[in-house]
């Protein structure tokens, strides 16, 4: 049982790296990007490409995939979201706008890597033997990524909480309006959030690659872990993303363990209903 | 009449339209059916899509669940029944499965409701799935009954007709009209009587129903179904898609869309299979920046522009024709020929005479056991009386124990430096927030626990700080709706000559046809004033309705308050502007930190060195 919660552990560590550069796209900019998951398989197959065409160490694809997620996502920011933004009366039409957008986007992004990479499921061996951890014999790559996430979220949080952009970033998070009446840039500001989700991203797919197999249609179902994570979460809290991360991972696996292995999605579906449901801001959320 | 020739030109051109495309498979080949089969089910899917999700904004991804409970009624229970009961309960299931999700997720609103309708349709699959593997040992469920392509066709098209028709109809109704108001602005929609949550959950339940029913059908068209057959999320973006594309906003907009998109796609599949997605997903972009309201408006634009003809969803503008003899309560002096102290049985009497179906004037309209009640004790008490009442937000008691009487006919002021509660009392009132003691009772009855719609229905209406005109409705739809919700509801033809009445009241006949968001500030002001009679009070509360008037503005509001409280409406005004206390109200109750710290007329409360002290501070009043 305790290997059990360890897995979940590990596993829901996982989850919460996936969902920290969703939680600054969403939580912070206020955009709920749906092609999210396409910048996370776009990190994934530039691992994939280091080791297989330069037999390079697969972190070396981060050095490619970082800056031109960053990049892109700046520019997706700065050319295609900011006119809605500006054109938008309120919130909720400017939520129809950014979901109908970002889900165009979905699709141009993931039929260019399909034109481009192929359909085919792409994975590598990277780390892939198991090691004893806390007694229980878990695969070295998933730790990995594990500790990874810990260390991300927890730089995350500090630069947060502890740098003058950190603190405006979470301002911004609680009422842009107001934000801007103190003098803080909300948009050029949001723009450093949604391309830093986009670099978060990236990384996270690299991460994730190294032990889980990727394909260009698989980005939808890292967006939706994400989005699951965040509102379970709270948007915008980085320690809340990492904490509903790992109850779902646990939620997860012991589930799965002492009910059926084929309910795990179920289980985790139901929890996101039942705190839409119960407490709509989320878990971890403020009041 | 102009409507009636409209009804009748409509259901002309559906039938004739109907009946070619019912003839047409004559001709067809299998081809020709089978892509029939697939607009027909695009085109009622997206159709009920959009009578939920046009006026109220909803971007629902449950399509695919409702499709695939339809599907999934059917093959459970093709054996046990013949076909047309099965799709029957397909139909009966997605209305009950909807009702009853709807009930509990529909006061989540923007992204939270995507999120957790998408979450629904996975779980549901997630789910399906875990049955068919686990219990029946097979994923795959055939479908037993073998029905020809061409009785598939002929169904699905009469689907589509239905939807889009029905729709249409709907969306000439009080029903449609109500989820309108909801998608503009839902606190208005319940402060002028709309049961926001009934009038939601049933238009959702309705279009589930058609969505399953479409699924029931379409399901014969396999030999056998699985989870990712019925509950694949492309349903519901599929869906989602068309409608948008064509214009939810419009009944026949989201059946244009649907042909448009399964044309394009039809055409990227054959030509350029390998970039299918990345051109929907430029669809997707397209649609975003340069037709945000859809294609179906653009038509209507060129149509216009070709010849004039009343395309316009939502009630219709024409004015009925002068032949026919105004009513009675049409005239401008209806609320004091209403308002007396026979008012209840008038009420009732109002009631029975508008011709609606009991179950819809349930829904959408007057609470009948509230008027029953008022009925019962007309005399007793026509003011209001507010006892002990308490609210706190966390750690600031906003009201602390007040107490106070409104006489019945009078004008009374509630007054008080900013913070001091009084927009509070207003909100506990109207029932917008619950009171965590006290009693409010208004006629002799106690409100407290009525919610914000059935205040309204009891009589008693408002007006709001922050005005709250209903930005994409005409100044004319923002003073119907108090008319066709309010206490004693009437039908759009109807309430469109109570609104000109009222309109002209309060001086805005020449902006009948401007948009709530083509106004002025005062003029959205009296649109609220008129919007707020047109519920029929005789309790109407006014939350600093005079602030921001210039002086001659003022005058003139001044003799609309007073002119109001003539006709016998009993009136409660919060108010910084001393001139108009001292004009109107007869009885001023003083309120500072939650509590009332004076009551009495005008004169004696601004004389009242406590009143003097709060308001301009120790020093100054001492001076």
């Amino acid at each position: 049982m305790f290997e059990v919660v360890l897995n979940g552990l590990v596993l829901g560590g996982m989850y919460g790296l996936i969902a920290l550069g969703l939680n600054l796209q969403y939580g912070i900019a206020r955009m709920l990007n749906l092609s999210y998951g396409e910048f996370f398989t776009a990190g994934a197959f530039s691992s994939f490409f280091a080791v297989t065409l330069y037999h390079l160490n697969p972190m070396f694809g981060l050095l490619v995939s970082v800056p031109a997620s960053f990049a892109l996502n700046w520019l997706i920011y700065r050319f295609l979201l900011l006119p809605l933004i500006r054109r938008a009366p309120n919130q909720d039409a400017l939520d129809g706008d950014v979901v109908l957008l970002t889900f165009g986007l979905l699709f141009v992004f993931q039929g260019l890597e399909q034109v481009y990479w192929g359909g085919n499921v792409r994975a590598y061996y990277y780390l892939s033997f198991s090691v004893d951890f806390l007694g229980a014999r878990l695969p070295a790559n998933r730790l990995v990524a594990f500790f990874a996430a810990l260390v991300l979220g927890g730089l995350l949080i500090l630069a947060l909480h502890k740098t003058r952009i950190g603190t405006a970033l979470r301002a911004i998070a609680i009422d842009p309006i107001a934000a801007g009446l103190t003098g803080i840039n909300v948009l050029n500001l949001s723009a450093l959030a949604y391309a830093l989700g986009g670099a978060m991203v990236a990384i996270s797919g690299a991460l994730v690659s190294m032990f889980l197999a990727s394909s260009a249609s698989a980005g939808i179902v890292y967006t939706l872990k994400a989005l699951i994570v965040i509102i379970v979460g709270g948007p915008g809290r980085m320690g809340g993303a990492l904490a509903a991360g790992m109850l779902l991972g646990v939620a997860e696996q012991v589930g799965g363990y002492l009910v059926d292995p084929g309910l795990t999605l179920a289980i985790n579906y139901s929890i996101l209903i039942l705190v839409l449901l119960i407490r709509p801001t989320g878990l971890f959320a403020r009041g | 009449m102009a409507e009636t020739s409209l009804t009748w030109r409509v259901l002309l051109v559906a039938s004739l339209v109907t009946a070619v495309l019912a003839a047409l498979p004559l001709w067809f080949s299998g081809y020709g059916v089978s892509s029939g089969i697939v607009y027909f089910a695009n085109i009622a899917l997206a159709t009920a899509w959009a009578l939920f999700s046009g006026p109220t904004r909803y971007i629902s991804l449950a399509t695919a669940s409702f499709v695939g409970i339809g599907m999934y009624t059917l093959a459970f229970t093709q054996e046990s029944v013949v076909l047309p009961v099965s799709l029957a309960l397909a139909g009966i299931v997605g209305f009950v499965f909807a009702f009853i999700v709807g009930l509990s997720t529909l006061r989540l609103r923007g992204v939270y409701f995507v999120i957790f309708t998408f979450g629904l349709t996975e779980l549901m699959r997630q789910l399906t799935s875990w049955y068919e593997i686990n219990i029946t040992n097979k994923l795959n469920r055939f479908i037993t009954i073998s029905v020809d392509a061409i009785a598939i066709y002929e169904m699905l098209l009469v689907l589509a007709v239905v939807s889009v028709v029905g729709s249409w109809y709907v969306s000439r109704t009080r029903l449609g009209y109500a989820l309108r108001v909801i998608g503009e602005d839902e606190t208005v929609a319940r402060h002028t009587g709309i049961n926001t949550t009934m009038v939601k959950v049933l238009v959702f339940a309705m279009a589930a129903a058609m969505m399953a029913l479409v699924g029931g059908v379409y399901a014969l068209r396999y030999p056998s179904i699985d989870p990712t057959v019925g509950f694949g999320n492309a349903w519901s973006f599929q869906v989602l898609i068309a409608a948008l594309l064509g214009g939810p906003g419009r009944p026949w907009g989201p059946a244009i869309g649907a042909v448009l998109l399964v044309f394009v796609s039809d055409f990227i599949v054959g030509n350029f299979s390998q970039y299918f997605t990345i051109a929907l997903g430029i669809c997707f972009v397209v649609i975003v920046y340069f037709i945000p309201g859809g294609v179906a408006p653009r038509l209507e634009q060129v149509y216009r522009w070709i010849g004039d003809f009343p395309v316009r969803a939502g009630p219709p503008k024409t004015v009925t024709s002068p032949t026919s003899r105004p009513l009675p309560e049409a005239t401008p002096a209806s609320p004091a020929t209403t308002n007396g102290s026979v008012s209840g049985p008038g009420a009732t009497a109002a009631l029975r005479r508008s011709r609606l179906h009991p179950f819809m004037r349930r829904i959408t309209m007057s609470g009948p056991r509230l008027v029953e009640r008022g009925d019962a004790s007309p005399a007793a008490g026509a003011g209001l009386s507010v006892h002990s009442l308490r609210k706190a937000f966390g750690g600031l008691i906003a009201v602390r124990d007040i107490s106070f009487d409104v006489p019945a006919g009078g004008i009374t002021g509630l007054i008080g430096p900013n913070g001091s509660g009084k927009t509070t009392v207003l909100n506990l009132i109207t029932g917008e927030l619950p009171p965590d003691a006290g009693s409010i009772h208004f006629q002799g009855e106690e409100i407290i626990g009525l919610r914000s719609f059935e205040v309204c229905r009891a009589r008693i209406a408002r007006t709001f700080q922050l005005v709250r005109v209903l930005p994409g409705m005409t100044t004319r739809e923002n003073v119907m709706l108090g008319r066709m919700f309010g206490s004693d509801p009437k039908k759009p033809a109807i309430a469109i000559r109570e609104a000109d009445a009222l309109l002209e009241r309060v001086g805005l006949s020449n902006r009948a046809h401007l948009v709530g968001s083509q106004l002025t500030y005062i003029d959205q002001k009296r649109v609220e004033f008129a919007r707020a009679l047109a519920t029929r009070p005789q309790l109407l509360l006014l939350d600093e309705w005079l602030a921001g008037l210039n002086p001659t503005e003022l005058q003139i509001g001044i003799e609309l308050i007073r002119k109001t409280q003539r006709e016998g409406i009993t009136i409660v005004m919060v108010e910084h502007v001393m001139e108009a206390i001292r004009a109107l109200c007869g009885h001023v109750i003083v309120m500072n930190a939650g509590m009332k710290i004076a009551e009495g007329t005008a004169a004696e409360v601004l004389s009242d060195p406590k009143v003097t002290q709060v308001y301009l501070g120790e020093e100054d009043a001492a001076a």
